[in-house]
């Protein structure tokens, strides 16, 4: 039997504010939420952190497992890790004056991810070009940038886990780097230093959830881009309106400024539009995501080299924990690229010679993912199949959610695995 | 032996709603947790087989059977059948029109593909009587696997 508590590793549910209305339960795409006493309830080793629970719940009964910026004093150094998303919730702001912002708010470093994009990009067009030839791996690759993404592959099609990119994702570029050779320093000294990764969504794990590390390692923290924003704009309204503030002194350049590439990044299609691959796609939204990988799991998309998946629409701009709403913050793009170009910051060859080195590829072994995401039920055996057939020919088979569970078909599994009672039925209530 | 049969409908021309058949069957094998790597090859099979039926022949369904030691995939249509199962079988050969090309349809791959994902593979299309596709699948660790 499957645990049930009410809050995952990725989403903190209140139970006082839910009003059992159950919206939440059909949007799930791992169906890991059910209704038990009018009070949603997760199955908790099936949520993959895609905030879609979060995107309907009216009552703001769901929320990101992230704390809130109050945690930030002076007894720690705290580092700002920054999603690109973060510059276009601020239309016609630089995205050098939202970092020096986050330094007003209190953060000693700002460390712009979209960096590491960067070199992503050119290790992904460097793997590509490599197994054009060598074929080490199966067309289409798919890209690992969206960690729900990877989840999803996981849990509902494993068979997909070799075509995922065997390259470290953006964010472990930066923390890799930010653990190397921005804090030593600090640790060195004895001072105590927090990550702050923010995010447009829920899918950084909540840091109790992960096994304790070997070595000593910073705090991690998550916030959402709606939990800082409102400080934020603050500082970056009083930053528009001066004339010209000195940046502070930094020693590595991710740490002040962005490019045109950079907020691309956030819509769909940012990730592919400058990389240097002939046959690309970008597709964006949870359910065309299923439907696509559906299809390549058919054998479809063999030609096509990489696929860029974000499971939220628009990309991360339609995050679930963004301030302004997806269109704007696109329009928002969109005029930053017009006014100012796309550019990169990086030479290919001294990221090539990185990647000779091995810089950049993953050691995961993708069968590991699925004892993390695809290990969950007992598998059903024939007599179960049988049985489940036996319970939908008794219900009516209208997904009218009424009996907790997101559809009929589950609410038949969840019989015969003896997790509901199939009087829970209205259905077989009313016979 | 228990054995499980579920049956799938296609619709001859609908490329819309084309593969459906095949992605219930993929859900359906996912829930009894099968090894990954054959319930791809399945599906592959299962695609290939109903985009036949979707291109060249009449409705048609796509059966599914489970049995502790084998999957039976089996596509039957009322279509005017395989003028030549032979040439058919060739990779590259293709009855496709321009339209099924435009589509992206029509390389030629559909019978080779669903003969190398099968172990057993059997066709059966006397002149209009429609046609009849049957492929087995041995279920790793327990059945013959050759």
């Amino acid at each position: 039997m499957s645990k049930k508590i009410t809050s995952t590793c990725f989403v903190r549910f209140e139970k006082d504010l839910c009003a059992g209305r159950g919206t939440c339960l059909p949007v799930c795409p791992t169906k890991a939420i059910r209704m038990k006493d009018k009070k949603a309830v997760w199955i908790v080793e099936q949520c993959i952190g895609c905030g879609e629970c979060i995107r309907v719940c009216r009552e703001r009964a769901v929320s990101a497992a992230s704390e809130t910026p109050e945690v930030l004093n002076e007894n720690h150094i705290a580092i700002a890790l920054v999603s690109p998303v973060l510059y276009a919730q601020f239309p016609g702001v630089m995205p050098k004056d939202v970092l020096l912002g986050l330094r007003q708010m209190g953060f000693q470093h700002t460390i712009d991810m979209s960096y590491f994009l960067e070199i992503f990009q050119y290790a992904t067009e460097e793997f590509i070009r490599r197994n054009r030839k060598s074929g080490q791996a199966p067309w289409p690759l798919i890209s690992p940038v969206c960690p729900v993404v990877v989840r999803l592959i996981a849990f509902k099609f494993p068979s997909l886990l070799p075509n995922v990119l065997p390259v470290l994702r953006p964010v472990a570029l930066m923390a890799r780097e930010v653990r190397r050779r921005l804090i030593t320093e600090y640790l060195d000294n004895g001072q105590e230093v927090v990550l702050y990764y923010i995010n447009p969504c829920p899918t950084k794990k909540d840091p109790s959830c992960l096994p304790p590390r070997s070595r000593p390692a910073p705090a991690e923290v998550s916030l959402g881009i709606n939990d800082i924003y409102p400080q934020l704009i603050k500082h970056v309204e009083q930053i528009k309106a001066a004339d010209a503030i000195p940046f502070y002194q930094t020693r590595f350049e991710y740490e002040t400024c962005a490019t045109g590439n950079a907020s691309m990044w956030g819509m769909s299609g940012g990730e592919i539009a400058d990389m240097d691959i002939d046959r690309s796609l970008a597709v964006s939204g949870m359910e065309e995501t299923i439907h696509y990988l559906e299809k390549i799991e058919m054998g479809l998309f063999q030609d096509i080299e990489y696929i860029e998946f974000r499971t939220c629409r628009e990309g991360c701009l339609g995050g679930v924990l963004n301030a302004i709403d997806k269109y704007l913050a696109k329009s928002a793009v969109q005029k930053m690229i017009k006014q100012f170009g796309l550019g990169k910051r990086l030479h290919r060859d001294n990221i090539l010679r990185m990647y000779e080195k091995g810089e950049f590829q993953t050691d995961k072994d993708p069968s590991k993912l699925t004892s993390l995401f695809g290990a969950r039920k007992k598998a059903l055996t024939i007599e179960n199949m049988q049985k489940i057939e036996k319970v939908l020919q008794l219900i009516k088979g209208t997904d009218c959610t009424a009996c907790g569970a997101p559809d009929c078909r589950t609410f038949a599994e969840d019989v015969v695995r003896g997790e509901a009672n199939l009087n829970d039925c209205m259905y077989i209530l009313d016979k | 032996m228990s054995r499980l049969k579920k049956s799938f409908h296609i619709k001859a021309r609908d490329f819309i709603r084309a593969g459906e058949a095949s992605i219930n069957v993929q859900n359906l094998l996912k829930s009894m947790d099968f090894d990954p790597r054959l319930i791809r090859r399945v599906a592959i099979c299962g695609y290939e087989s109903e985009m036949n039926v979707v291109m060249h022949g009449g409705d048609g369904t796509l059966s599914i059977e489970v049995d502790d030691e084998k999957l039976i995939l089996k596509i039957v249509d009322d279509g005017p059948g395989i003028q030549d199962i032979e040439l058919a079988m060739q990779a590259g050969y293709s009855t496709a029109n321009d339209d099924h090309r435009e589509m992206g349809f029509g390389a030629g791959m559909g019978l080779p593909n669903m003969k190398k994902n099968s172990d057993r593979i059997q066709i059966d299309s006397p002149k209009n009587q429609g046609t009849m596709v049957r492929m087995v699948f041995f279920i790793p660790e327990k059945g013959i696997t050759n």
